[in-house]
């Protein structure tokens, strides 16, 4: 209730506050989504990415 | 009944002088259950009302005295009646609500409330994101492909330049000035009164390491390529129209308007390497 109430006058009860924290929350979303996605996406394809298997090759090369 | 010359100009209807148990004012003889005369718009004609006196009680007349209402007879108002129930507040509940609705009904106002902003927010939000990345998705196809950037990069090694000397490569089909300066020249550079200039520029702005000079080697003034270590000032000049640069690139004499421009580039400490691109 009192969270409810803290919510809704901080944040919702004038448009110019609202719209700003909106637009905020999208940047923030965003950003937060890219590296969910890119890390659950390196979490599927680990070992299989050049960044993985880097270490392997330069390592080669500069022996040889 | 009454006189055959009553000329009544309006008709006066007593104040109700009871009221009901209920409230309402009684009225007994009014019958409100009667329609209006329609005026015939709608295609169909007017309609009699079915309490109009008849024509033999009397009527309005024209007469050269102007119009007379005569009143022979006074017949009942009306011949129906019914009551008329005038809600004026709120229904006196008299039995518990069927169905009961309390379950469904939020406990609290400010929660509710709160929920209800909290899921427009949300929706605003998941928009604005969904929105700025299709914008940033038709943007980026405007942008160079990785392949054509590698291409347009150039690496230079740096430890093959000795102090003191001028490295001219080509980037982007255009000469690139590389100058590993001296100490002597570093000072130099750095305590020239720069803002009285013709293009003030502190040397500090112009490079990212003081011993390393990166620009492009084409002239400000009609694109003429510079000669290196000529030059009054120790650093360019350019043979077209004798414009004289010193050991920062910055245009002191001759018609040159601008400083050499500073093409985009990265030291890379740890190979040794400029990326100029």
């Amino acid at each position: 209730m009192a969270f409810a109430d803290a919510f809704y006058n901080t944040i919702v009860k004038r448009n110019s506050v609202f719209v700003p924290a909106i637009f905020a929350g999208a940047f923030a979303f965003n950003m937060g989504f890219d590296i969910a996605i890119s890390q659950f996406w390196d979490h599927w394809n680990r070992g299989r990415q050049w960044k993985d298997i880097r270490g392997r090759y330069i390592q080669d090369a500069d022996e040889s | 009944m009454a006189s055959s010359s009553a000329v009544r100009k309006a008709v006066n209807l007593p104040p109700t002088v009871r009221a009901l148990p209920s409230g309402i004012p009684s009225a007994p003889r009014l019958n409100l259950a009667t329609r209006a005369p329609s005026d015939g718009h709608h295609g169909h004609g007017p309609t009699l009302r079915s309490d109009t006196p008849s024509r033999f009680t009397g009527g309005l007349k024209t007469t050269p005295a102007g119009p007379v209402y005569k009143t022979v007879v006074s017949p009942p108002a009306a011949n129906l009646y019914q009551q008329r129930h005038i809600h004026t507040s709120a229904v006196a509940k008299d039995a518990p609500e069927v169905p009961d609705y309390s379950a469904y009904r939020p406990q609290s106002d400010s929660n509710n409330r709160a929920l209800s902003y909290f899921m427009v927010g949300s929706l605003g939000v998941l928009s604005a994101s969904a929105a700025k990345s299709t914008l940033t998705g038709f943007l980026e196809t405007m942008a160079a492909s990785a392949d054509v950037l590698a291409m347009a990069k150039t690496e230079v090694e740096l430890a093959s330049i000795p102090e003191g000397k001028n490295v001219v490569i080509k980037w982007r089909g255009k000469p690139v000035f590389i100058r590993h300066r001296t100490p002597e020249e570093i000072e130099e550079a750095r305590s020239v009164n720069w803002k009285s200039l013709r293009d003030p520029q502190p040397d500090e702005a112009r490079v990212k390491k003081p011993e390393w000079l990166v620009m492009l080697g084409v002239c400000t003034h009609l694109g003429c390529v510079p000669i290196g270590e000529a030059g009054d000032y120790g650093g360019w000049f350019c043979p077209c129209h004798g414009s004289h640069y010193d050991i920062s690139g910055r245009a002191r004499k001759g018609p040159a308007p601008l400083n050499l421009e500073i093409p985009p580039y990265e030291l890379n400490e740890g190979d040794n390497k400029l990326v100029i691109g």
